[in-house]
């Protein structure tokens, strides 16, 4: 680390006339803002017209708060500059990081047994497995490829359909179609491949934008395979290898073949540990693939296409591999959705759902897989958790987002392991990591 | 400097043949023909905007010629057509490059970098991916043997002790080293340079030329003997380790030969001093 430039150290009349300064202006920001939307307000009178109602002392609280809080904040960040943490404090904070993945898996497992545990938080917690997993998914196109992909739901609503007509149309059962479903995703993921790989940046995420939007309104529209918007409905449940779970206890069900009283926690539970398998699938293969020529390809290509090419590495070839690896990995767990939902529409596979994912690989750190996690348990769970708020939920939500971008622009965990090492274990300064321009 | 090395037919690894670059209405190249040596180190020379580094894109791949044809006869006497190729295909056939503006894997360690440089050759070895996944041995043993590779040229340009540091990192003369480091671990048969000493002091500048003469003689490590082919704009250098100087001045090449006959070549000052040829 260098050390930080030296700050003429200021004095504090100086910086208080400095903090008073910058407040003044967020405040008549604020003002400018919150006349209009808060000031002024439309209401119906109980003759029908409408009048305009003023609200000016809501406007100087909230104006109030911005000045206080602005100043707050000038003054504390002006005394915080030059100080760098000491280093034992980075040194312990990465030793709690390397126990941090365990324990979160120790606690994954566990968790069905764990007292206090419901319905509702085990339903949660697959909500969130499924995340997790889409998220270590799309890291693989985005985070290491550095390809952005703003249609990633596509290769999810590839995947549920592909369940869920198959299962309708052949009877197929779940164990069958969870690998079809992901072959059927990376051959989209191929398809789509092909025309995007001239494109880079932009222009690589408005046309896969348009490739996800196109998927689920071909899904809305053909009535005859798909439902249209009705949707699919009774998609099978899964089975415990051919084992259903079903409340008659009979002896070819799952509670009667092991001697257990039925009991519809069984199939949640079984639900939650399907998912974390392919989660935990999902993981392995990510951790193995990016120790791996083609792994550091993506890299490579992720921080610099043009002497990729001059290595000799096939630019198409590459790109093609992360798709596919990526959309795959979309497929089994849209196969997971549609067997835990028996019922499935395009409703469910909007943009709004693909900008969710990429949020939660951007917000834990483009690469990281477990800052991946943590950002999904914060992102879908944190939704969960600001239920009450009603309709501030999605204000504080945004709010939160944009204090972690603040305070950590690079995501959570912004650092890059290297693939291999001659020496010690160490990372790498985010500084130096490409972003990826597509 | 070692008159052996001066044109013996057959002898050559690169043979370019009256190449052509037209950008819309511009002619930057206008048939340029000039063969490397094995085991040389050919300069290639101009003023500013001379056609340098469009011909050096032409052999690399990045442009495709507009007319002309570039082959390299590789060491079993088989030849590769340059010019039909695309950009990966000619590094696999044996030619390596580096840029003007180095581009390393600034966010990748330096070992990192050395080993995507033989891709090629490791991902031959994954078996379509499963055998490295479920870390069969035969994997194993082709990165370990990457590895090695690497070790050694990050020990012949003096960077051993930073392998395990982001690339973009490093010093600038660093880099640049690592940048021919990471070029020669493609195992080529031509090294093309794109002014390697560009922004490097007095003392870099000379362990380059003693680095870009011992991969000429494969000296530098295990490896075979490199030929070279460079852009340069340090007189110097090009004068003290070229075999072979070519000329290029607006797209034309207005002569060529060793050292000694370039320096006192007419054309070759009037091109650099801007003086009028009729009047010389």
């Amino acid at each position: 680390m260098t050390a930080p430039a030296a700050v003429p150290a200021l004095g504090i009349t100086a910086r208080l006339r400095a903090a008073l300064v910058d407040a003044s202006k967020a405040t008549v920001v604020a003002f400018g803002l919150f006349f209009i939307m808060v000031g002024l307000r439309t209401d119906v009178s109980p003759t029908g017209a409408l009048f305009l109602r003023t609200r000016w002392l809501d406007v100087a609280l909230l104006c109030a708060a911005v000045f206080v809080s602005r100043l707050a904040l000038a003054l504390w960040l002006g005394r915080r500059k030059p100080e760098v943490g000491p280093a034992w404090q980075a040194a312990a904070l990465s030793r709690a990081g390397l126990l941090f993945g365990p324990a979160l898996l120790a606690l994954a497992l566990i968790l069905p047994f764990v007292p206090g545990i419901g319905r509702y938080e085990l339903d949660l917690g697959i909500l969130v497995l499924t995340y997790v997993m889409l998220g270590w998914g799309l890291n693989i196109v985005v985070g290491l490829a550095g390809l952005l992909d703003l249609g990633y739901v596509a290769f999810y609503a590839v995947g549920a359909y592909a369940y869920a007509l198959l299962a309708q149309y052949f009877g197929l059962s779940f164990w069958i179609c969870l690998p079809l479903a992901g072959i059927l995703a990376a051959f989209w993921g191929v398809l789509l491949g092909f025309p995007v790989l001239r494109l880079r940046g932009d222009y690589l995420a408005i046309v896969t934008l348009a490739f996800g939007e196109i998927i689920r309104i071909v899904l809305l529209n053909w009535v005859e395979l798909t439902g249209g918007p009705n949707g699919i409905s009774g998609i099978p449940r899964p089975t415990f290898f051919g084992l259903p779970f079903s409340m008659s206890g009979g002896p070819q069900t799952f509670a009667g073949f092991f001697g257990l009283e039925p009991s519809p926690s069984h199939r949640v539970i079984f639900l939650y540990y399907l998912i974390l398998a392919l989660a935990l699938l999902t993981n392995w293969v990510a951790i193995r693939i990016r120790r791996q020529p083609i792994g550091r390809a993506w890299e490579a290509l992720r921080e610099d296409e043009i002497a990729c090419r001059a290595l000799g590495i096939n630019i198409t070839n590459t790109k093609l591999t992360a798709f596919a690896l990526g959309a795959m990995f979309a497929g089994f767990a849209g196969a997971f959705f549609a067997t835990r939902q028996a019922f499935i529409s395009p409703e469910s596979f909007t943009f709004i759902e693909s900008a969710i994912i990429l949020a939660i690989v951007v917000l834990g750190g483009l690469g990281s897989q477990i800052g991946i996690a943590v950002a999904a348990i914060v992102m879908i769970g944190g939704f969960e958790l600001f239920r009450d708020l009603d309709e501030y939920r999605m204000l504080v939500f945004g709010a939160a987002m944009v204090v972690i971008m603040v305070l950590r622009p690079r995501g959570l965990v912004g650092s890059r392991a290297p693939s291999v090492l001659l020496g010690e274990q160490r990372r790498i300064d985010a500084r130096f990591v490409g972003e990826g321009r597509g | 400097m070692n008159a052996s090395r001066q044109h013996q037919p057959g002898a050559e690894i690169l043979r370019v043949d009256g190449i052509s670059m037209r950008f819309g209405g511009l002619l930057a190249v206008d048939a340029v023909d000039f063969q490397v040596q094995r085991g040389s180190i050919t300069a290639l020379i101009g003023p500013n905007g001379a056609g340098k580094t469009t011909v050096f894109n032409c052999i690399t791949g990045f442009y495709r010629p507009t007319g002309g044809q570039i082959s390299l006869r590789r060491s079993d006497g088989s030849i590769a057509s340059l010019h039909r190729l695309k950009d990966h295909r000619i590094a696999r056939a044996g030619v390596a490059r580096t840029f003007q503006n180095i581009r390393l894997f600034a966010g990748m360690t330096v070992l990192e970098n050395l080993l995507i440089a033989q891709h090629v050759k490791l991902q031959k070895a994954t078996g379509f991916g499963i055998g490295a996944m479920l870390g069969f041995p035969g994997y194993r043993a082709a990165e370990a043997e990457a590895i090695d590779r690497a070790v050694e040229w990050l020990r012949a340009i003096n960077l051993l002790d930073r392998a395990d540091d982001a690339a973009g990192g490093l010093p600038y003369g660093a880099q640049r080293r690592l940048e021919i480091a990471r070029a020669m671990c493609t195992m080529p048969a031509l090294l093309c340079l794109d002014e390697p000493a560009a922004g490097l002091n007095p003392r870099e500048s000379d362990d380059l030329a003693k680095l870009l003469v011992s991969i000429r003689d494969g000296t530098a490590t295990r490896s075979a003997a490199t030929s070279i082919l460079l852009i340069e704009h340090d007189m110097g250098i090009v004068m003290r380790i070229s075999d072979h100087v070519v000329v290029l001045d607006h797209g034309r090449k207005i002569a060529e030969g060793t050292p000694e006959q370039i320096r006192s070549d007419r054309h070759v000052i009037a091109a650099y001093l801007g003086e009028d040829e009729d009047a010389a």
